[in-house]
């Protein structure tokens, strides 16, 4: 290969180096560098400064790359020029080495790695993957023994719903998400703009533990019944302290505890079989099974698919919530064609 | 989960940059196969990622790059042994923290993993837990997911795979029929709260996917289990269609794809028409008998329809009349 002619551009230097370079910029400094110091002195920047010129475009890349690489836990620093405080062009940016570097005293266990590799494999879809596959990079990185994948298993969460990537970044970056939501029962889908507080899955289902800005106060949604796009605010918000996953997960199971279903099975079918074994479930006799339930629309959407396997005692709203799936079954399917 | 996958985006390059410089600096001399068994990366990434750090430093106080400030490795070692040996290092020595979202992706799975019949102490799990979030930068996302409820099948199954036994049970298909199966497990899967045993079933000479819930009367046999099937490959895909599927068109919002899991993987699903203005899509999917999916659309007649075959609709019909007939007076 022909050297290219020194007239000719710089070749590009490539992103990861870029942010490879400015890591270990920010790390090796105690003072801090200005914006001006890195983008004029920084592999990856300084091919691109301009002396006296606009660097305007180099300035937005330069925004971009430090919230990707606070995104990855670095915990990238702004110091103010105490003398001449509101000028952005004094500030100074550094990566304190203690708030940096994992703590000497963590260490894991050969049982605890399969635990934690086990724990990475459960999530094979949507942007917890990607985390997860980096957290297992840096768990490496100390060290630890990577067992073999505990044998015979294969755990999986699902994050199928669509909304769940974009709340997880609501959440993270502390700011406002938009949404429309369909509730049961209502003929049409409401915006509703909260300030979230949890992510949580509870019987299979994520729900969204969030300040609903309009009556102020803590409600729980559905992801399943989040209909079209989400959209981020930009200011970031006060998010109170506490567990919120804790509380909210235990808010779930109590609900949970509290909604019981009577139902009416046919013996040997599975919706005896499986209704019978759920967690929870009591059998009376061999055709009376007691469930409990979080969700009644969602409870009423199951019961329905086991046909006349099943015939719900209560309560009356689920008997009807069944009755209509039902209803609707029959009127989607009756005659030989769909319109 | 996928291995020795290149990286496809710069911030997870990045990471597992800022990875491997402490432990090659811990090591000290590592072949780039073991150094690459250790990350689970391919040997490439490996090499990549040296050639990079070999040559990547600070700007020092010349700000100009000069040798001392750079990373510098035995270049002889790499290029004639496919060794790697870092002889100069510079700004990083120890591992990063996890981000807050990163401790919670794990976290939270380990809180799903909770309810394995492992012999795993509770402690463990809490110990685990509280080493991840103070080994994190700011406090972990507040993500969580509920234990997942391990049947007393769970425990059975595991216990047969563990001992490499075989395992018989009752098993009621989708069809209604039950049947006595004698199987040699394989792998136990789980899908959110759905469990479900991969097994290799004698009667059918195939591998077959055993919802958890569904068995009953299991017993686990002193006969242990074949080894000519241990390296069978099990996909993702719970389900695999056979030859003598059934070919059904069926109608539904796209947002409701996800219903299908059972029936079919989302990139198998093929939408061909936009039906009328409804926003609902067409799409053809095999089924092995219409009785699984019959069950899903009287659930969600609202998200799902079946268009064709007419038998299979009026399947449907049936089903959810006999369902009726059941309130009436």
């Amino acid at each position: 290969m022909p050297t290219p002619s020194r007239k000719q551009s710089p070749p590009a230097v490539p992103v990861e180096e870029r942010l490879f370079s400015l890591v270990l910029a920010l790390l090796a400094t105690d003072a801090g560098l200005t914006k001006n110091e890195i983008l004029s002195t920084v592999q990856g920047y300084r091919q691109r400064y301009a002396v006296r010129g606009d660097n305007a475009s180099l300035e937005r890349q330069f925004e971009r790359d430090k919230d990707d690489i606070r995104e990855l836990g670095v915990p990238l620093e702004t110091i103010e020029d105490p003398a001449d405080v509101g000028n952005n062009q004094a500030l100074r940016y550094r990566i304190p080495r203690g708030a940096y570097e994992l703590p000497a005293d963590i260490a894991f266990s050969a049982e605890e790695t399969t635990l934690l590799n086990l724990a990475a494999m459960a999530w094979r879809e949507g942007s917890l993957s990607r985390e997860s596959r980096r957290a297992l990079l840096k768990l490496r990185s100390i060290g630890a023994e990577t067992s073999d994948p505990v044998l015979g298993y294969a755990p999986r969460i699902r994050t199928r719903d669509a909304a769940f990537d974009p709340l997880s970044d609501a959440l993270d970056k502390h700011v406002t998400a938009s949404f429309s939501y369909l509730k049961p029962g209502e003929p049409a889908a409401r915006l509703r703009t909260v300030e979230p507080l949890a992510l949580v899955q509870h019987q299979g289902r994520w729900h969204l533990k969030a300040i609903d800005q309009r009556v102020g106060e803590p409600r729980t949604f559905l992801l399943a019944r989040i209909v079209g796009p989400v959209r981020l605010g930009r200011t970031p918000l006060e998010v109170p302290p506490g567990n919120h996953a804790e509380l909210a997960l235990a808010e779930l199971e109590e609900i949970w505890q509290q909604n019981v279903a009577e139902l009416e099975v046919v013996p040997g079918t599975d919706a005896a079989v499986r209704l019978s074994r759920r967690r929870g479930a009591r059998v009376e006799g061999d055709d009376r099974v007691l469930v409990h339930f979080t969700d009644l629309a969602l409870l009423a959407d199951e019961l329905a698919g086991f046909g006349p396997e099943v015939r719900v005692l209560g309560p009356d709203a689920l008997v009807d919530a069944v009755i209509a799936r039902l209803r609707a079954a029959v009127a989607a399917h009756a005659g030989a064609e769909a319109s | 989960m996928a291995a020795a996958q290149p990286f496809a985006y710069a911030q997870d390059k990045l990471t597992f940059l800022l990875a491997l410089v402490p432990y090659l600096i811990d090591v000290g001399r590592v072949s780039v196969a073991e150094a690459a068994g250790h990350f689970q990366v391919s040997e490439k990434q490996i090499r990549d990622a040296v050639s990079l750090i070999a040559v990547s430093g600070i700007p020092g106080e010349t700000m100009q790059y000069q040798h001392g400030d750079l990373f510098d490795i035995s270049w002889d070692d790499f290029d004639e042994r496919d060794e790697i040996v870092i002889t100069h290092q510079v700004a990083l020595d120890d591992s990063p923290r996890f981000s807050a979202r990163e401790a919670a992706a794990l976290i939270a799975g380990l809180q799903y993993l909770q309810s394995l019949p492992e012999n795993v102490d509770q402690g463990v799990y809490s110990s685990l837990m509280d080493k991840l979030a103070r080994g994190a930068s700011e406090s972990p996302s507040q993500v969580a997911v509920a234990r997942s409820d391990a049947t007393e099948s769970l425990t059975e199954v595991r216990d047969a795979l563990a001992r490499g036994r075989q395992v018989e049970f009752d098993y009621l298909s989708s069809r209604g029929s039950q049947e006595r199966r004698r199987v040699d497990p394989l792998r136990i899967d789980s899908d959110d709260e759905n469990w479900y045993l991969r097994a290799w079933d004698h009667a059918r000479e195939a591998v077959r996917t055993f919802r958890l819930d569904r068995m009953t009367g299991i017993a686990v046999s002193d006969e242990p289990v074949s080894s000519s099937h241990a390296d069978v490959p099990l996909g993702d895909t719970l389900f695999q269609g056979g030859d003598d599927d059934l070919t059904v068109t069926i109608e539904l919002d796209p947002t409701a794809v996800s219903l299908l899991g059972e029936f079919v993987s989302n990139s198998e699903l093929q939408p061909d028409a936009v039906a009328g203005d409804s926003g609902r899509v067409r799409a053809r999917i095999r089924v092995a008998h219409i009785h699984g999916l019959k069950r899903l659309v009287t659930a969600r007649p609202g998200a799902v329809t079946i268009v064709d075959p007419p038998e299979a609709r009026a399947e449907v019909v049936r089903w959810a009349e006999d369902a009726l007939a059941r309130y009436a007076g």
